[in-house]
């Protein structure tokens, strides 16, 4: 017969097991994400909250960041120990991170999800590299030509698909002191998205070679230099301090016949309170001897950033949860017309396209989502990634080689040698 | 003496000239926060608005966190300022009058710190911030903001002390005043217009301090005014309205503290500089 002691002793250990369970303390997860906006943050609330409504042994909480600030704010965050468990990314921060060993692979989680999903390669493609796959996409940006339909059909113009096409059309909107395009000229990430919009329907979409030296200095990178600077001659002469929004707002406006931007429906609809009817997107246009257009594109993706098992576990339970297409939608149109899906059926979900905005510039959308599908982005096109991508587009190499050009007066062929030069100078260190 | 109308014309140019370089962006900000999207975004904009609206407000002040900003950077400010006064004060006096082994020395090096990028130390900062749990903090914010103001606020200050006849000091000690009581009865009040600009430089370095306050600050709930606006603007898309009326919300504590403490702070930094 058992000891009353050695009874009591049992009894306590299993009274101790049972409440344990029962008041488990959930797993806390932070997400940095660098979604500022009021309504974005507003929208991401709304979804953790009924995730963690629906998973009470996981709450997730939302800490915003600024993509200013970011770069030097994580890398410390996670020396001091308290950096987040998930964090928003794009291709070049993903190595950064990567630098200092604080991104764990998804390797599992992105195949299971591809599986149920079916990810965009363009969109898995920038992370996928050294053997793993170092983050989960969450959704897509990608650069197009906008325009007005009433603006090009006044003016006599087809919407341009090749670079001729485009010269013939700037020229010809160019009347009444407005621009005929708003193209940037700025030493500022926005001109290296241009500009490489340019090059890659050029045939220069890559900026290395296999073994990591800079592949820079090509006669196809020259053609797209020199094209952008005749094309920005178009341009309000303002252009060398822009930012994405002011050439915006020169469309919004009408100062601008065209311009390449990621979207501008939010503000066509919100500030130039326009007709949709009349809002015109397409693939940017190729030279004359390429066959189609590409694109740069942005994609925008979630890391894994515990090495917490238990964390871990949880945040592939959340990642899954919201890339469900009932739950992506509404993650999506925290920015509509903007954030375009990453998977095949997070395009065709009912909670994308039902939006308001989505409904109202649907034809616009999936223009935006076909351009997507062809991006690319310097430094993510060969399936090898050199750390030095991270400084280079940190330093703004391309819009700095632009600058040679428009600013400058240099030739596109010397500027594009001196870009080449900088470039592997910083490929050195 | 009579000036002649050539000399009237030429001063009334150029005051007019400056107001109009100085006062033209504020009026267009501010007149630009009242009006519809559409009028700010036009191209030729419009100095007098045809259209009002306080939408952006509303939005500011109910769909954003810009409440929770202000208050944050209130509080912040308001502590670096008092903080600053309260430590630069005996500083100055120090020395300014004490007599010290390199006091020349400490002075010119808390000078050379005034010079000292704050990037340089962000990075190891965070750190040492981490290590004792100061992170996200309003606390680290008022540290760093005291550290940076201090040096200047101690240069001003001494300055101002360096405008008292040393006779009156004098007087107060034959009649047997210590140190303390020298400094709070009869120097604080002689120097009030230095406090003052001392108070303003603190308050404005605090309320327009990005750096430090990006990085050290994490949560949302924490955030002042430069970050938290900084991020309500947004990256690609550019809310011009809200981001008017911001700015419009965020100068108001700064012109009612010039307005409050203005006349002081212009005859401080003049009696400070004619010494």
């Amino acid at each position: 017969m058992m000891s009353p002691t050695r009874f009591l002793t049992i009894a306590g250990f299993a009274a101790t097991l049972l409440a344990g369970t029962a008041y488990a303390e959930p797993v806390d997860l932070t997400v940095w994400h660098m979604e500022q906006p009021p309504h974005r943050v507003q929208r991401m609330k709304e979804l953790l909250d009924e995730f963690n409504a629906a998973h009470p042994d996981i709450q997730v909480k939302q800490e915003p960041q600024s993509w200013g600030e970011v770069y030097a704010k994580a890398p410390a965050a996670f020396a001091a120990g308290n950096g987040p468990d998930l964090l928003f990314t794009i291709p070049d921060f993903t190595t950064v991170l990567k630098g200092i060993d604080v991104v764990v692979p998804v390797d599992d989680l992105v195949k299971d999800l591809d599986s149920k999903h079916g990810f965009v390669e363009a969109t898995l493609a920038p992370y996928k590299y050294d053997d793993h796959v170092w983050a989960v996409p969450a959704y897509n940006m990608a650069i197009s030509l906008w325009y007005r339909n009433s603006v090009l059909k006044a003016a006599g113009v087809e919407v341009p698909k090749t670079w001729s096409e485009w010269q013939a059309a700037a020229e010809k909107l160019s009347t009444d002191g407005k621009s005929g395009i708003g193209l940037p000229a700025n030493k500022q990430l926005y001109t290296d998205q241009t500009v490489y919009s340019f090059m890659v329907n050029s045939g220069a979409g890559d900026l290395y070679n296999d073994d990591g030296s800079i592949a820079f200095d090509k006669p196809e990178t020259v053609k797209a230099y020199d094209f952008y600077s005749k094309l920005a001659k178009f341009s309000p002469p303002d252009n060398s301090t822009w930012t994405w929004g002011e050439a915006e707002a020169c469309f919004a406006n009408s100062s601008c016949g065209m311009i390449l931007q990621f979207g501008v429906i939010n503000t066509y609809e919100t500030q130039a309170e326009g007709d949709a009817a009349d809002l015109g997107v397409a693939p940017v246009p190729h030279a004359d001897e390429q066959s189609a257009s590409a694109t740069i594109s942005y994609s925008n993706a979630i890391m894994l950033t515990t090495k917490d098992e238990a964390k871990q576990k949880a945040a592939k339970v959340f990642l899954t949860w919201l890339l469900e297409p009932a739950n992506y939608g509404r993650f999506l149109t925290m920015e509509p017309g903007l954030f375009l899906p990453v998977t095949n059926d997070g395009a065709k979900a009912e909670s994308f396209w039902s939006d308001k905005t989505v409904t109202k510039y649907k034809s616009q959308v999936e223009t935006m989502i076909a351009n997507s599908q062809n991006g690319k982005l310097f430094g993510f096109t060969t399936g090898k990634v050199f750390p030095s991508i991270g400084a280079i587009s940190a330093q703004n190499v391309i819009a700095e080689t632009l600058q040679r050009v428009v600013v400058d007066g240099q030739s596109a062929a010397d500027a594009v040698k001196a870009g080449q030069a900088r470039m592997s100078e910083i490929a050195a260190k | 003496m009579r000036r002649t109308f050539g000399q009237s014309l030429s001063l009334y140019g150029g005051v007019l000239v400056i107001v109009l370089a100085i006062g033209l962006p504020f009026w267009w900000v501010l007149t630009g926060s009242i009006k519809l999207p559409k009028e700010i975004i036009q191209r030729v904009p419009t100095m007098v608005p045809h259209s009002f609206t306080l939408q952006h407000f509303e939005k500011l002040l109910q769909a954003s966190d810009f409440p929770i900003y202000l208050l944050n950077s209130m509080v912040v400010a308001l502590f670096s300022t008092a903080f600053t006064v309260l430590l630069a004060l005996p500083a100055a006096y120090a020395f300014f009058r004490m007599e010290f082994p390199g006091r020349n020395a400490l002075y010119k090096t808390i000078l050379l710190a005034y010079a000292f990028p704050g990037v340089v130390v962000l990075i190891p900062l965070y750190g040492l911030f981490a290590k004792v749990g100061l992170t996200d903090s309003p606390v680290a914010l008022v540290i760093v903001n005291v550290a940076f103001a201090l040096p200047f606020s101690i240069w001003m200050m001494r300055s101002f002390l360096a405008t008292v006849p040393r006779e009156i000091e004098e007087a107060a000690v034959v009649d047997g005043a210590p140190t303390t009581t020298i400094l709070i009865r009869i120097l604080m009040p002689l120097i009030a217009p230095g406090i003052a600009s001392v108070a303003i430089f603190a308050f404005i370095s605090s309320w327009t301090e990005f750096l430090f306050a990006s990085v050290l600050i994490v949560s949302d709930a924490r955030r002042t005014i430069p970050v938290g606006f900084a991020g309500i603007i947004g990256q690609y898309q550019i809310d011009w309205g809200l981001l008017l009326a911001g700015a419009t919300a965020a100068i108001i504590p700064v012109v009612a503290l010039f307005a409050l403490v203005g006349r002081w702070f212009v005859s401080g930094l003049t009696d400070g500089a004619v010494k």
